[in-house]
């Protein structure tokens, strides 16, 4: 019995998790795009982009809109059930979130998928990957906030006269929704391709709608060129990782272990330094983490990264799983001299 | 009755001088010590041709020689040709440099100087690379080219968190692979690269099987071995080190199996840090083994150095191979050159705990100023951690034999003791 059940482990610890990424997001993505065409719903408060205007396709809705929906409301009505309304959707939010931690962005976000299959058309082509300077890098993640920040505040001020500005106009209702690639790209998985479009009905329409229309293009060619390359801007990135510390998913780092070869540096999508440089953290689920686990599958230390749910390790770094996803566990012989 | 007599020349006699250190070594490896391991035989064979005997071992292929750990071999195999690594252990060799560089220099430096002074190889390296490691190694580089020898220098960062270091070491060995190509008349590709590193890095695996049988109990290696398995990689055909060590390592697994230990049950474990053991050169181990103490690791560029740490590649085209191997070579080295050294003293700590080490032993070879400065801070380190350590400045002169028998001995026994307090 126990042999049987460390045989599992070390199949596990050594699986190609390049392949098993690929299969698991292809699923969910059917699930997130196509689930509606089964019955599937998850509801409205999903933490990761299942696009509501994907129609009658999609198995659920994303929290961001809702939230976007629920804040453009006159302050006074958060004062009595209301509040509470939102609060239980914040948490509802917060529950579906803490069952994968980031893990929703490496595994389901139908976005990261498919930067994720642009990447590997990149990679066919043999173009090389384009990095950020350490310097931009470290600049660039405030953005998320700032964005996540807007979204927030705009619903809030078409409502409300805010320090007694002006109410804004109702075309920012969904800010985000407007500018959101996922309102473009996931509808059109679907065969519908009409949130492609310029709305000349109002300046503020106008803009937001043009605006949305550059930053499809953006994503389409930013993340061919560098891997990831909207996650680094994503505000619904920043709304989870305020709640990540209690999730039961976890990316741990044992540092006594770590040599900062730097191999899971290398890996990571998101070119988070931390992964490699920091020796002292445990828990290594850093803001911009996607929980893709490609370091832990990257490193060659026994031990010294795993993904744990619960307290229970259930992926974890071994120089066995090393070698064999490097193919360095055996000599190929048509290579040999 | 007519005798003929012919006088020696230089090179013979050093030759000889040179067969005399290789053979005693040899002697004591195979001879002093217990349950001997038959795989071993090819080793010993091997140093016992090529040292002894003169014998070259890669008649018709290009010979790259390499001036420290940092010239990535990979690149060295895609391209058809042998890496030569030229750090020298030999007394002779490091007499004959001594003449040539300031009194006071590291004898490893000066054995490499020599070697070339005396341009007397049985596998003479076509071209050599040298990386700006420590200064001794970047101003050796000018001294040996002055010989007549073609060396190229490959920049090397003496940094390696920053960004800039990064970067510099993957155009540096850019340019490396650029100027090898070149003089081979062959293209680095995506196949002849992806198939070496797949071969260093099985390589590399081989020894990592090797190392975890000294984590047993009952180890069933000297360390002297060890140092002679790794020292074979600077210059052996890689194939044949491979079978080599596939057979020791199946031979490891029996004795494991039968639990032969080639040390005594309360034998002190011993991990070795500092200034590289290069074959002949095995003073300090040699002493530490035969008095009655094993060494179950080391953190050395001639051993563990070279192989702890192997390729990963995220996607398999040449532009992040390459990258991928200048990372390797710059990112977790241990080296004392840079600035830092938390690495080390990080890898030390570890290598203790996991091989259950009962203290280390840290050689500086006298001159070789970067591990002598790095002392202090790996003792402090040590005695923080609560680890014994001993540290041993010597070169490569037989004379100060008797008086590091009696320091090494004398912590050996320290260490037998705190073993037995503790019981």
């Amino acid at each position: 019995m126990t042999k049987n059940k460390f045989s599992l482990r070390r199949a596990v610890n050594n699986m190609n998790l390049v392949r098993f990424r690929f299969w698991f997001q292809i699923v969910a993505f059917v699930l997130v795009v196509y689930g509606g065409y089964i019955g599937l719903d998850l509801g409205d408060k999903l933490p990761t982009f299942a696009c509501v205007f994907n129609g009658e396709g999609t198995g659920g809705k994303c929290y961001v809109g809702e939230l976007q929906h629920d804040l453009k409301h006159p302050l006074e009505g958060f004062v009595g059930f209301a509040g509470y309304a939102f609060l239980i959707s914040l948490g509802m939010f917060a529950v579906w979130f803490w069952a994968l931690n980031k893990g929703w962005c490496g595994f389901v976000c139908p976005l990261g998928t498919m930067q994720d299959w642009l990447t590997m058309v990149r990679e066919k082509t043999k173009i090389r990957y384009s990095e950020y300077s350490w310097a931009n890098r470290g600049k660039i993640k405030s953005i998320k906030y700032i964005l996540l920040i807007l979204l927030l505040l705009l619903p809030v001020m078409i409502a409300n006269s805010v320090f007694g500005l002006p109410k804004l106009p109702n075309g920012l209702s969904m800010p985000f929704c407007d500018i959101c690639p996922g309102r473009m790209m996931i509808p059109a998985f679907t065969g519908h391709f009409n949130q492609f479009y310029i709305d000349f009905s109002s300046k503020t329409d106008l803009v937001m709608t043009t605006l949305g229309m550059i930053i499809v293009g953006l994503f389409l060619v930013g993340s061919f060129v560098k891997k990831r390359f909207f996650c680094y801007f994503c505000p619904m990135a920043a709304l989870q990782y305020i709640f990540s510390k209690p999730a039961l998913l976890k990316l741990y780092k044992d540092g006594s272990k770590c040599t900062k070869c730097g191999d899971c540096y290398r890996a990571c999508d998101m070119d988070i330094l931390e992964i490699a440089d920091d020796v002292t953290s445990k828990n290594l689920v850093t803001e911009d983490c996607t929980l893709c686990l490609k370091c832990v599958a990257a490193c060659p230390e026994n031990g010294c990264l795993e993904a744990n749910f619960m307290g229970a390790t259930i992926f974890e770094s071994t120089k066995e799983g090393f070698l064999v996803r490097m193919a360095m566990d055996q000599i190929k012989e048509n290579h040999a001299h | 009755m007519h005798t003929e007599h012919t006088i020696e020349t230089s090179a013979e006699r050093q030759n000889r001088h040179k067969a005399m250190e290789a053979i005693s070594v040899l002697n004591a490896l195979r001879e002093d010590f217990k349950s001997p391991i038959q795989s071993m035989g090819y080793f010993y064979d091997l140093f016992e041709k090529v040292y002894c005997h003169h014998h070259p071992l890669h008649e018709g292929k290009a010979k790259i020689g390499t001036m420290c750990i940092q010239i990535p071999s990979e690149i060295i195999y895609a391209l058809d040709a042998v890496p030569i690594r030229l750090c020298n252990g030999f007394y002779t060799d490091d007499e004959i440099g001594g003449d040539l560089l300031p009194q006071k220099s590291c004898p490893l430096v000066k054995a490499t100087v020599g070697w070339f002074a005396s341009d007397n190889f049985s596998d003479k390296p076509d071209i050599t690379f040298s990386p700006t490691t420590c200064d001794q190694k970047t101003k050796a580089g000018a001294i040996i080219e002055s010989f007549g020898h073609t060396v190229i220098d490959v920049g090397f960062p003496r940094t390696k968190e920053s960004e800039e270091s990064r970067h510099y070491w993957r155009e540096s060995v850019k340019s490396f692979a650029v100027k090898l190509s070149k003089f081979q008349g062959k293209k680095l590709t995506r196949s002849n690269l992806e198939s070496a590193i797949k071969k260093v890095g099985y390589a590399q695996s081989l020894y990592h099987k090797l190392t975890e049988f000294r984590k047993n109990k009952a180890v069933p290696i000297l360390g002297v071995d060890m140092f002679l398995v790794t020292n074979a990689f600077f210059f052996d055909k890689i194939d044949e080190w491979i079978s080599a060590v596939e057979k020791l390592v199946s031979e490891l697994e029996q004795r494991a199996s039968d639990s032969i230990n080639v040390a005594g049950k309360a034998s002190p474990r011993i991990v070795y840090t500092g200034s590289p053991p290069i074959f002949p050169n095995y003073k300090i181990p040699l002493i530490i083994e035969q008095s009655d103490a094993i060494i179950v690791a080391d953190e050395t560029c001639s051993s563990n150095r070279m192989f702890n740490d192997m390729v990963a590649v995220d996607e398999w085209n040449l532009y992040d191979m390459i990258d991928s191997v200048s990372d390797k070579y710059l990112k977790a080295c241990t080296c004392p050159i840079f600035t830092q050294n938390d690495d080390r003293i990080r890898r030390i700590i570890q290598l203790v705990r996991s091989y259950s080490g009962d203290g280390v032993i840290y050689q500086a070879f006298a001159g070789c100023q970067v591990y002598e400065m790095e002392q202090r801070s790996v003792l402090a380190a040590m005695e923080r951690e609560g680890i014994p350590i001993l540290y041993i400045e010597s070169d490569y002169s037989p004379s100060q034999h008797g008086q590091l028998t009696t320091r090494v001995e004398a912590f050996i026994e320290s260490l037998k003791n705190r073993k037995r307090m503790k019981k």
